[in-house]
C-alpha cells in the first residue's frame, strides 16, 4: 500500500526538484509532424485525427472565430493525451491538479468574453437575458446570469479535474481491494477484477469525453462572443 | 522532400543560417542544411520497409541471437524470470494494488491490440495508398531538376570563362593600340598640330558670330 491514497497524485519529484515540466511537455513528442506526403503508420493515423478534430469543431465558425483552429486543436490534443497517458500504471496526470485545469480553463474563457465585449458589446450584454422574460423577473435573472457567466471557468476546470481524479482514486480503490480480497475471498477478487476492467474502459473513454468537452465548449463560448 | 530544394537555396542565399543552431527546434529544421556535400554513390540502398523484428512486443530479437550460444533457446527467459522473481523477493518492486490495476490495464492494452491492431494498420496503409504515385512524380522531378541545374553550371562556367578571355584580349589590344599611336605623336607633331587647332578655332567663331543666336 502507498503512503495513503492519494501518494499518486503529489508531484513526482527527483532530489527536491519537482519534475512537472517533463510531464507537460512529454505529450508533445509524441505528435510528429512531417512534410511528406506518405508517412508512416503512426503519422498517417495522427494526421487523420487532427483533420478530423478540425473539421469537426471549426465549420461553425465564423471568419474570427477561426483564428482560433491552432488554439483549440492544441488544447484538445492536449488534454487527449495528457489524460490517456494517465491511464498506464504508475503514471503521473497532470491533468487531475486544479493549478493546471485553472490554468487552461481562465485564460480561455477570459479571451472569449474580451472578445465579445470589445467586437459585439451590445450583443455580449444582450446575453444576459433571455428572451421572453416576465419583466418583474428581470433584475434577478440578471443577477443569475452573471453569477453563471462567472462560474464558467471555474466549473471547466473542476469538471475535468473532478473527472479525470475520480476517475483514478477509483482505480487505486478497486486494485487495493483486489490485492487484499486475494488472500481472502478468492471469487471476490475476481468480481473485483472484472470491475476494473470495465472501469479501466470507461476511463479511457472518460479520458476523451473530457478533453472534447472541454474544447466543445470553449469554442461554445467563442462561437457565442466571436 | 520537397524541402530539400528549400534548404539547397536558403543555403545558397544566406550560409550565415547554418549556423543558426540556437534559434530553436522550428526554425532548426528550416534552415539545418543537409546533403551538401557530394551524393553517394547511385544507386542509393532503398529504405527498410519493416522495423526490426521484435519478440513479444518488446524485445529485439537480436538479444535472444546474442544469447543463443551460451544458453540456448531458453537462455533469455530464464535470465528475465530470474531478475523478476530477484526484483519481487528483494522488494525492489513491492505488490500493491497499483500492481493489480496495472496488470490489467497492460491486459487490456494486449487484448485491445491483437484485436484491433491489424484494422488499424490496414485503415493507415489506405491513408497513404493514393499519395504514392504522386510521391514518385514529385521525387522524379526533383531529380531532373537537380540534373538540369548541374549541367546549366558547367556551361555556365565555360561560357563565363570565354567571357573573360575575350574581355581581357580586348582590354590588352586597346591598351597595346594606345600605347603605340601616343608613343608615335612626336613633339614636333603634336605643336604643329595645336597650333592648326586653335586657327580652326579662331575662324569657326568668326563665323559663329556672324550668324544670329536662336
Amino acid at each position: 500500500m502507498n503512503q495513503n491514497l492519494f501518494a499518486s497524485f503529489n508531484m513526482p519529484m527527483i532530489l527536491g526538484i519537482p519534475l512537472v515540466a517533463l510531464f507537460i511537455l512529454f505529450p508533445t513528442m509524441l505528435i510528429m509532424p512531417s512534410n511528406n506526403l506518405n508517412n508512416n503508420r503512426s503519422s498517417s493515423i495522427q494526421q487523420w485525427l487532427i483533420q478530423l478534430m478540425l473539421k469537426q469543431m471549426m465549420t461553425n465558425h465564423t471568419i474570427k472565430g477561426r483564428t482560433w483552429s491552432l488554439m483549440l486543436l492544441t488544447l484538445i490534443t492536449f488534454i487527449t493525451l495528457n489524460n490517456l497517458l494517465g491511464v498506464m500504471p504508475y503514471a503521473f496526470t497532470p491533468t487531475t491538479q486544479l493549478s493546471l485545469n485553472l490554468g487552461m480553463a481562465i485564460p480561455l474563457w477570459m479571451a472569449t468574453v474580451l472578445m465579445g465585449l470589445r467586437f459585439k458589446t451590445k450583443a455580449t450584454l444582450a446575453h444576459l437575458l433571455p428572451q421572453g422574460t416576465p419583466i418583474p423577473l428581470i433584475p434577478m435573472l440578471i443577477i443569475i446570469e452573471t453569477i453563471s457567466l462567472f462560474i464558467q471557468p471555474v466549473a471547466l476546470a473542476v469538471r475535468l479535474t473532478a473527472n479525470i481524479t475520480a476517475g483514478h482514486l477509483l482505480m487505486h480503490l478497486l486494485g487495493d481491494t483486489t490485492l487484499i480480497l486475494l488472500s481472502t475471498y478468492l471469487s471476490s477478487s475476481v468480481i473485483t477484477v472484472i470491475v476494473i476492467i470495465l472501469l479501466i474502459t470507461l476511463e479511457l473513454g472518460v479520458a476523451l469525453i473530457q478533453a472534447y468537452v472541454f474544447t466543445l465548449l470553449v469554442s461554445l463560448y467563442l462561437h457565442n462572443n466571436s | 522532400m520537397l524541402s530539400r530544394i528549400v534548404l539547397s537555396a536558403a543555403a545558397t542565399a544566406a550560409p550565415s543560417l547554418k549556423n543558426a543552431a540556437f534559434l530553436g527546434p522550428g526554425v532548426l529544421q528550416t534552415t539545418r542544411t543537409f546533403h551538401t556535400g557530394q551524393p553517394h554513390l547511385a544507386p542509393v540502398p532503398p529504405l527498410p520497409e519493416y522495423g526490426g523484428k521484435v519478440r513479444h512486443g518488446l524485445i529485439p530479437e537480436e538479444f535472444f541471437q546474442y544469447l543463443y550460444p551460451k544458453t540456448g533457446v531458453t537462455g533469455p527467459y530464464v535470465l528475465g524470470a530470474g531478475l523478476i522473481l530477484y526484483a519481487l523477493s528483494k522488494e525492489i518492486y513491492v505488490i500493491t494494488g497499483e500492481t493489480v490495476t496495472g496488470l490489467v490495464t497492460i491486459g487490456i492494452y494486449i487484448f485491445g491490440i491483437k484485436k484491433f491492431g491489424p484494422s488499424v494498420a490496414a485503415f493507415a496503409d489506405k491513408l497513404n495508398e493514393n499519395n504514392i504515385a504522386l510521391t514518385m512524380e514529385v521525387s522524379y522531378r526533383q531529380r531532373l531538376h537537380m540534373v538540369y541545374k548541374e549541367v546549366k553550371n558547367r556551361l555556365d562556367y565555360h561560357i563565363s570563362v570565354q567571357n573573360m578571355m575575350r574581355r581581357k584580349e580586348q582590354e590588352h589590344m586597346i591598351n597595346w593600340v594606345e600605347k603605340h599611336v601616343v608613343q608615335s605623336i612626336s613633339a614636333q607633331q603634336e605643336k604643329e598640330t595645336i597650333a592648326k587647332c586653335i586657327a580652326d578655332l579662331k575662324l569657326l567663331a568668326k563665323k559663329a558670330q556672324a550668324q544670329p543666336v536662336m
